[in-house]
């Protein structure tokens, strides 16, 4: 079994139950937040060993925000983020070439939604090994 | 001063003038020479010759600068064309004029030639203008005549053609000069009615096209829109089903495994749906495309391993020709790449077991062209022209796969249209099957391309 504290954190509960049912099934401990702040009151409660992070909530920033907001906080900044991305629809941005550029967006994985759960646990996996 | 015609097209119109001016020059020259030669007619021949020779140097002047303002396929401004159609008239006007002065004047009947002017000019230029042109034609020809006939510039008679001493008959030149500005008026007033009214009706064209264009902006957005939406559900429910089907949630009987399996290929089926219709919309509300060179060759040999094992499944022999010829190219590679892959898997998709798919990339002028040919099912003639309208599924195809979007080749269009390429489609000739063809320019400048 899977070790890992992991906090998703989307506004789609129906995604998030699914995704916990998948993760929890391997092992790992999964709690969840529905937007940024709830997102931060899980990060103080208890520190996540991995963040899953919609994109797009509320606003269409919202995701973007709060993944700059804990890669400038010193107590956060070492939680890989792995992000979930429905946003190209809207945007045509395409993550994969913007990937790796920190600055610009500071997140360790890309995953486009709908996500299949072994493509899931195996970057889950991935990112929980590296860090 | 409005003018409607657009200014490639009038610059187009200067062109024909040119043109018109070569076979002018020819027919002055040999009209002199078969009346001076052949007819025995009395006529200043040396003048005459002189003159094909100084339209030939005109003529050959207004070429240089025409060729030199719209250099490089450049647009001139529609003012500077217009002024420049403006003085070729009037300037052909002055010349139609002497040629008949040192050619008889009154006796010669080529100044029924004005009517062509009056026409050209009511075609290229506004009606005010064309009245003013006519106006001109009438002072000069009128002036001519009158001149010649009292006497104040010499007269060239044509003799052994016209009768002598009609430009001196005044009853006779006034009645030419009455029927000769009717006329030219007339076909003024005609012309630019006719003109008018097609202007008229290409500017309501223009306004209607704007208008379909806009209703399709506003068609895709609300597409866009939708679609966006109905993923958002439908994300959800695949992964529940998923979580449901793979007895995360605990182990399920044979019939539930049935049910919870249909319900999820039926969302998989609807999410890819989904998928295409976004890719298509989002690409025909985007206007630019991510220019870039890269290698053809490698993006063929990639497409093709990515379906060398459907293949191989399905014991097709996938075999390939790339011309070495072929291989950096610019435009936006991820969506080349992605369309042969689409059209390679529709080839072995609708081609029986034991077939062949081949796949051919050579040069083909400014162009690169790809062809895939199979020897599958082939297309039904009917069915031929709507293959790349979007939701369309030929019968055979949907026999092949009930539940295919319709929306591969769709895009497979957009994409090679939006890169100045063409794409078409044909039965082959023996042995059934069929081949897509499509071209891609070897050169396209890496600039944004506007819808």
């Amino acid at each position: 079994m899977a070790q890992g504290k992991i906090l998703i954190i989307d506004d789609d509960p129906d995604i998030t139950e699914a995704m916990s049912v998948v993760l929890e099934n391997r092992g790992y401990k999964v709690r969840s937040a529905r937007d940024s702040t709830e997102g931060m009151e899980q990060l103080k409660k208890a520190k996540p060993d991995l963040i899953i992070l919609d994109v797009m909530m509320r606003t269409s920033q919202e995701g973007f925000e709060l993944s700059r907001e804990l890669k400038n906080n010193a107590t956060y900044k070492d939680i890989p983020i792995l992000m979930l991305t429905g946003v190209k629809d809207k945007t045509g941005l395409d993550f994969k070439s913007a990937a790796g550029d920190q600055a610009w967006l500071p997140v360790e994985e890309f995953l486009d939604k709908p996500v299949k759960p072994n493509v899931l646990l195996e970057k889950v996996e991935g990112l929980l090994q590296k860090s | 001063m409005e003018n409607l015609l657009k200014s490639n097209s009038l610059i187009g119109r200067a062109y024909w003038l040119i043109w018109l001016r070569w076979v002018a020059i020819v027919t002055l020259a040999g009209a002199t020479f078969v009346a001076g030669e052949g007819l025995g007619v009395s006529l200043p021949a040396s003048a005459l010759y002189t003159m094909s020779g100084l339209l030939l140097v005109y003529n050959l002047v207004l070429y240089g600068l025409l060729r030199y303002w719209s250099r490089g396929g450049r647009e001139t401004s529609p003012t500077k064309t217009d002024a420049i159609l403006g003085f070729q008239i009037s300037a052909d006007l002055f010349i139609l004029a002497t040629i008949l002065h040192f050619s008889g004047g009154i006796e010669n009947p080529f100044s029924f030639f004005f009517v062509f002017h009056m026409i050209i000019a009511s075609i290229l230029r506004p009606r005010w203008q064309s009245y003013l042109q006519a106006t001109l034609a009438v002072v000069l020809f009128g002036g001519l005549l009158l001149l010649e006939g009292a006497g104040v510039i010499p007269h060239y008679d044509l003799t052994g053609f016209a009768g002598h001493g009609l430009y001196r008959n005044g009853t006779f030149v006034l009645g030419f000069l009455f029927v000769f500005t009717i006329t030219l008026y007339l076909v003024v007033y005609m012309t630019t009615s006719i003109t008018e009214q097609l202007r008229e009706r290409q500017k309501e064209l223009e306004k209607a096209n704007e208008l379909l264009q806009e209703k399709d902006q506003v068609k895709n957005e609300y597409v866009l829109r939708v679609t966006h939406d109905i993923k958002g559900h439908l994300a959800a429910i695949e992964s529940c089903l998923e979580v449901v089907a793979n007895g995360m949630l605990g182990p399920l009987n044979d019939k539930q495994k049935d049910f919870v399996g249909r319900a999820h290929r039926r969302t998989t089926k609807c999410m890819a749906f989904v998928m295409a219709l976004l890719k298509l919309t989002r690409m025909k509300l985007s206007g630019r495309l991510d220019v870039e060179r890269f290698s053809l060759r490698i993006c063929v040999l990639s497409s093709l391993s990515s379906v060398q094992s459907r293949a191989r499944e399905k014991s097709i022999v996938l075999d390939h020709r790339i011309d070495p010829a072929v291989d950096q190219i610019a435009g936006e590679a991820v969506l080349i790449e992605e369309t042969i892959t689409n059209m390679l898997f529709n080839a072995v998709k609708y081609t029986p077991a034991g077939g062949r798919v081949g796949l051919e990339v050579k040069p083909d002028g400014d162009f690169v062209q790809v062809k895939i040919t199979d020897t599958g099912i082939g297309i039904p003639e009917t069915a031929l022209p709507h293959i790349f309208q979007e939701f369309y599924r030929a019968e055979n195809a949907r026999a092949v796969e009930r539940d295919g979007t319709g929306l591969g080749l769709a895009f497979a269009k957009q994409v090679v249209e939006r890169h100045g390429g063409r794409i078409w489609v044909e039965n082959n000739p023996a042995g059934g099957g069929t081949t897509f063809t499509f071209t891609l320019p070897s050169n396209l400048t890496p600039a944004p391309v506007q819808v």
